[in-house]
């Protein structure tokens, strides 16, 4: 007897499928570029556009950025999401042992949980737009914003680290008749500071980002060198800032990447590739799963 | 010497190192000398907190929020921008991502040149972007959907590249094996196996992009942005705070029906 393997069933109405799904984009398509203004001269000019411009930004004006001060301007937009990075870190961390399944009653983490929610769905430039009303143009208001954003992602990460830790230590603090505050001092937070810390850095990267945005606005940093240059259509300038920012946010990157790696050895959970995914939504505060 | 039962030696407590010391106080100096320069003084937080300003933003215009031409008609635009880049960039993206893995790219020089790009690319902030084509093509949502269209390659295929890079080898091995050329291979080998997670990742970049898209018209770049800086600019911040709560919902809906869609997808 001959072994025949029966060939399986193609899949039905794929063809159909498709169609329709094509259908779908199609019409969305269209609709979409219906809003948008297009007129085919701009469809077609664009490119050549965009080109002339990118010609006219080579060579970058670097000397001339330096001499009205751009450096600083970069440097203020480090100092912006580092101070924000450290209200949000000092700010969330007592927030995070209340919102932990595995150490707070219900009743306390619900409404914390909620909280962070809440904050992580306020992008921070949109937080920048209520408070420069109230603390006037410059730095403070994109610190403030940062630093209120950051207690959202922050205190969600720093959440989850510590519900992901051993619970023997907890008992055996617990089991000598230490109080809460003991066992959270001396078994949760040995385990949890490593992953926290490497947490916190890893936001200090995102904000630098962020803080560039915010100066777009007038709260403070380079934001506002590159809006002003733009205005007044002096691209070498422009490019020499923009290049200036990239070269500062990638080299932030890369040593605080490496400082991160240092830290995580031998730290409690969290892999590298599920941060950058967490780091994605959060640069706007969606949950990515 | 071991310590008799019931006993047991107490570990020695870990000494002090200069190092940590000095690490500390480095971070601690320059936590200090930033937060000079960005102006923080704790009495700013009580000055921020009982500031006679923040009475501007009550009550919320309801009705002027509500009439159709002033935040709705803008909002659709917001949402025509985040669909026409999404669907853009995404489409870009799937032959870019396939370049960019080091199991499906066609040779070396093709991989690490689109690498370094899309590295490059992505260390620009969005709204660095949008200024950048609203300078270069004119203000309105044109500019803005171009900018976004590039802000989504970015972010795509630096997730979907690492998709590729831990799809299974094996079908991509045995279409070359049987003489299929590159993309072939790829669309019969990789494609089908991947195709989900792209779509999710199409689905979570159009969050992103109506997040993103929102905020655009700040830097002249259209959608519901424009309204709201325009407004801001009139001081009107009970308006914009009503446009914010408008902002928040909405986002919030289309958040919680992507991440159920993605939920099943995966």
């Amino acid at each position: 007897m001959t072994a025949t393997t029966q060939r399986p069933a193609p899949p039905r109405w794929t063809g159909e499928r498709r169609g329709a799904i094509g259908v779908v984009l199609l019409v969305a398509m269209v609709w979409s570029i219906s809003g948008l203004d297009v007129t085919l001269d701009r469809l077609l000019g664009a490119p050549s556009d965009a080109w002339a411009i990118l010609r006219q930004m080579i060579p970058p004006a670097f000397a001339r950025v330096a001499a009205r001060g751009a450096v600083g301007k970069v440097f203020e937009s480090v100092y912006i999401a580092w101070i924000g990075t450290v209200i949000g870190a000092l700010l969330s961390l007592p927030l995070a042992f209340m919102a932990a399944h595995n150490v707070a009653p219900i009743w306390i983490r619900v409404p914390i949980r909620q909280l962070f929610n809440a904050i992580r769905a306020v992008p921070e430039l949109i937080l920048a737009v209520i408070l420069i009303p109230i603390t006037g143009l410059g730095p403070w208001a994109g610190t403030l914003a940062i630093g209120i954003h950051s207690i959202g992602t922050l205190g969600k990460w720093a959440t989850e680290s510590i519900e992901s830790i051993d619970s023997g230590p907890i008992e055996a603090v617990e089991s000598t008749g230490g109080r809460w505050v003991s066992s959270m001092r001396w078994a949760v937070f040995p385990q949890v500071m490593s992953t926290i810390s490497s947490y916190w850095l890893f936001r200090f990267e995102i904000n630098v980002r962020a803080s560039a945005v915010l100066g777009m606005i007038g709260a403070g940093g380079v934001g506002s060198e590159l809006v002003s240059h733009l205005v007044f259509r002096d691209f070498p300038a422009a490019s020499a800032v923009l290049a200036l920012t990239v070269g500062v946010v990638l080299t932030i990157d890369t040593v605080s990447a490496a400082v991160r790696r240092r830290i995580i050895t031998g730290g409690v959970g969290g892999d590298d590739s599920s941060r950058s995914a967490e780091a994605l939504s959060d640069l706007t505060g969606i949950n990515h799963r | 010497m071991t310590p008799t039962p019931g006993q047991s030696t107490r570990p020695e407590r870990p000494r002090l190192r200069a190092r940590t010391v000095g690490i500390a106080a480095a971070l601690m100096a320059f936590s200090v000398f930033a937060a000079r320069e960005v102006g923080f003084d704790p009495s700013t937080f009580w000055e921020v907190w009982s500031n006679p300003l923040w009475e501007k933003f009550w009550p919320i215009p309801w009705d002027w929020v509500f009439d159709s031409g002033n935040v709705l008609q803008p909002f659709v635009e917001t949402f025509q921008i985040a669909t026409i880049s999404t669907i853009l960039g995404c489409g870009l993206a799937l032959p870019v991502s396939f370049a960019m893995s080091s199991l499906t790219t066609p040779n070396r020089p093709t991989y690490l040149v689109s690498r370094a790009v899309m590295n490059v690319v992505r260390a620009v902030p969005d709204l660095f972007w949008a200024k950048l084509m609203v300078t270069a093509i004119g203000i309105g949502a044109f500019a803005g959907a171009w900018a976004l269209t590039i802000f989504s390659l970015a972010v795509m295929v630096k997730l979907f590249s690492e998709t590729v890079d831990g799809a299974d080898p094996g079908p991509l091995e045995a279409a070359r094996a049987a003489g299929g050329r590159h993309a072939p291979s790829l669309r019969t080998g990789i494609l089908p196996t991947v195709f989900p997670d792209y779509v999710a990742h199409a689905l979570y970049v159009f969050e992103l992009n109506v997040r993103a898209s929102v905020v655009l018209g700040l830097v002249g770049a259209g959608g519901i942005g424009r309204v709201l800086e325009a407004q801001r600019q009139f001081f009107r911040f009970d308006r914009v705070l009503g446009m914010l709560v408008i902002i928040f919902v909405v986002v919030w809906v289309i958040e919680q029906v992507s991440v159920s869609l993605r939920k099943r997808l995966i």
